[in-house]
């Protein structure tokens, strides 16, 4: 199942697997209850839906704060727990300079820092920033997470 | 030892520009265009012609009449649209290979391409550009030296990539260290073959701002930035990823701020979805041939 850019796929399914193509400053979110076998991949592509109300309200996985929540809501409604979740995120990739300016990854990156401090959840594994383009992977029969580093290797998380 | 010789060989071999694209070129930077000139480039290629009706009945120009013909399309989209979807269509056969060295995905730079184009397309509305069909064209063929150089980036990818990383420079740096020249370079070279308009060469010669030359026109900054934005996206992305270099003073240049850009590409997302019709238009080498058959 191809969950695309600004886009969501949770699933209980563990023949599903689910993919998130070419994430450039955009971020993936996979989180995974290996005792129920309930998962999710999110795909946002910006940090914050006040840019934007409107079309967050019409589609919530545009953005961080928007498109989190619903996430692990959703997977909770299928029976996850909090305290199982397992969290991975890839991601938030920067074009080359400094650090003031096509800093979406970067702000993408610290909206979602910012709302896991807020709801006391750990990220048990990254793969972000960098000038990177990354494929990202969730297999729901086990939760294990593979990141593909386009024109490179592929890593598990 | 530099592979430049043999590159700019390889080039004497050029196959000709589509003939439909080139003709159309010629009508960009005109104030008015007739139905006449139009119908005229494109009346001897039924694939286009296709192409044209498909693209126009798409889901991105939201028409609420069915367009049967050149003419009707004409009058509901405008000409400066028209010949948008003329000069991308006529352009696809150029795209119709595989460039490995760049794109894992078959029409990798196509896509790349079309979104450039489209994004090219948003930042001159947002900028209140007049030409967008040149922005849009210009977005479309930044790229074309990738169709060159693909073969010849895909033997030495590994090292050109440790470079990057090992100097941190940018990828096309990287590639003329490497290969002793960059697939903007050859693109510029490519264009002066092919007789593009001056404004054209100069913006897929120098669309990575490594030469103050570019900084003498803000259609080159333009589609550099595009090409930028549409990376961050992502999606299209390359084997290189993100290895460019950001300029702030672009954004100082065109008084935009990070803001602006994240509703760019929140606008550019929306259109993406709809502008799919676009990256449809490229066929296997069996469908291009039956084209040009056709």
């Amino acid at each position: 199942m191809v969950v695309g850019v600004a886009d969501m796929k949770v699933s209980n399914q563990p023949s599903h697997l689910l993919v998130t193509h070419a994430l450039g400053s955009c971020i993936g979110v996979a989180i995974y209850d290996a005792q129920v076998r309930v998962g999710g991949l999110l795909h946002y592509m910006l940090p914050d839906s006040s840019l934007d109300p409107a079309r967050a309200a019409e589609n919530p996985f545009m953005f961080a704060d928007t498109g989190i929540p619903r996430l692990f809501r959703e997977c909770y409604a299928l029976g996850a727990s909090k305290a199982r979740l397992k969290v991975k995120v890839a991601g938030g990739g920067q074009v080359l300079g400094g650090e003031e300016h096509f800093q979406i990854g970067r702000r993408n990156y610290a909206a979602l820092r910012k709302i896991f401090l807020k709801n006391n959840v750990l990220v048990d594994n990254e793969e972000v920033g960098g000038a990177k383009a990354r494929t990202m992977f969730l297999d729901m029969a086990t939760g294990r997470v593979w990141v593909k580093v386009i024109g490179q290797n592929i890593v598990e998380l | 030892m530099s592979l430049i010789p043999h590159i700019l060989r390889s080039l004497k071999h050029l196959p000709p520009f589509p003939v439909v694209a080139q003709r159309a070129l010629t009508l960009l930077n005109r104030p008015e265009v007739s139905i006449e000139e139009l119908v005229e480039v494109v009346k001897f290629d039924p694939g286009i012609t296709a192409n044209i009706l498909r693209i126009s009945n798409s889901a991105y120009f939201g028409l609420r009449r069915e367009i049967h013909s050149l003419h009707q399309a004409l009058l509901l989209l405008g000409t400066q649209e028209l010949l948008k979807i003329i000069i991308a269509s006529g352009a696809t056969r150029l795209f119709a290979n595989a460039t490995p060295g760049y794109f894992q995905e078959r029409h990798g730079l196509w896509r790349h391409s079309i979104s450039c184009a489209l994004m090219a397309d948003l930042l001159a509305r947002e900028l209140g550009m007049a030409d967008r069909t040149t922005a849009f064209t210009a977005g479309l063929l930044h790229d074309i030296g990738k169709i060159v150089l693909s073969l010849h980036v895909e033997q030495k990818f590994t090292q050109i990539m440790m470079v990057v990383e090992k100097r941190g420079i940018p990828f096309q740096q990287a590639e003329k260290l490497v290969l002793g020249i960059s697939h903007a370079e050859v693109g510029g070279e490519m264009a002066r073959i092919w007789d593009f308009p001056d404004r054209l060469r100069l913006v897929i010669h120098y669309h990575h701002l490594d030469r103050p030359e570019a900084f003498s026109d803000d259609l080159v900054l333009l589609v550099y930035l595009a090409d930028l934005l549409v990376m961050m996206f992502g999606q299209d992305l390359g084997n290189e990823g993100l290895a460019y270099d950001g300029f702030p003073q672009v954004l100082y240049h065109f008084n935009l701020r990070e803001r602006d850009l994240e509703r760019l590409l929140l606008h550019f997302g929306s259109s993406w979805n709809e502008a799919k019709v676009f990256f449809g238009m490229v066929g296997d080498g069996d469908a291009v041939q039956c084209a040009h058959r056709g």
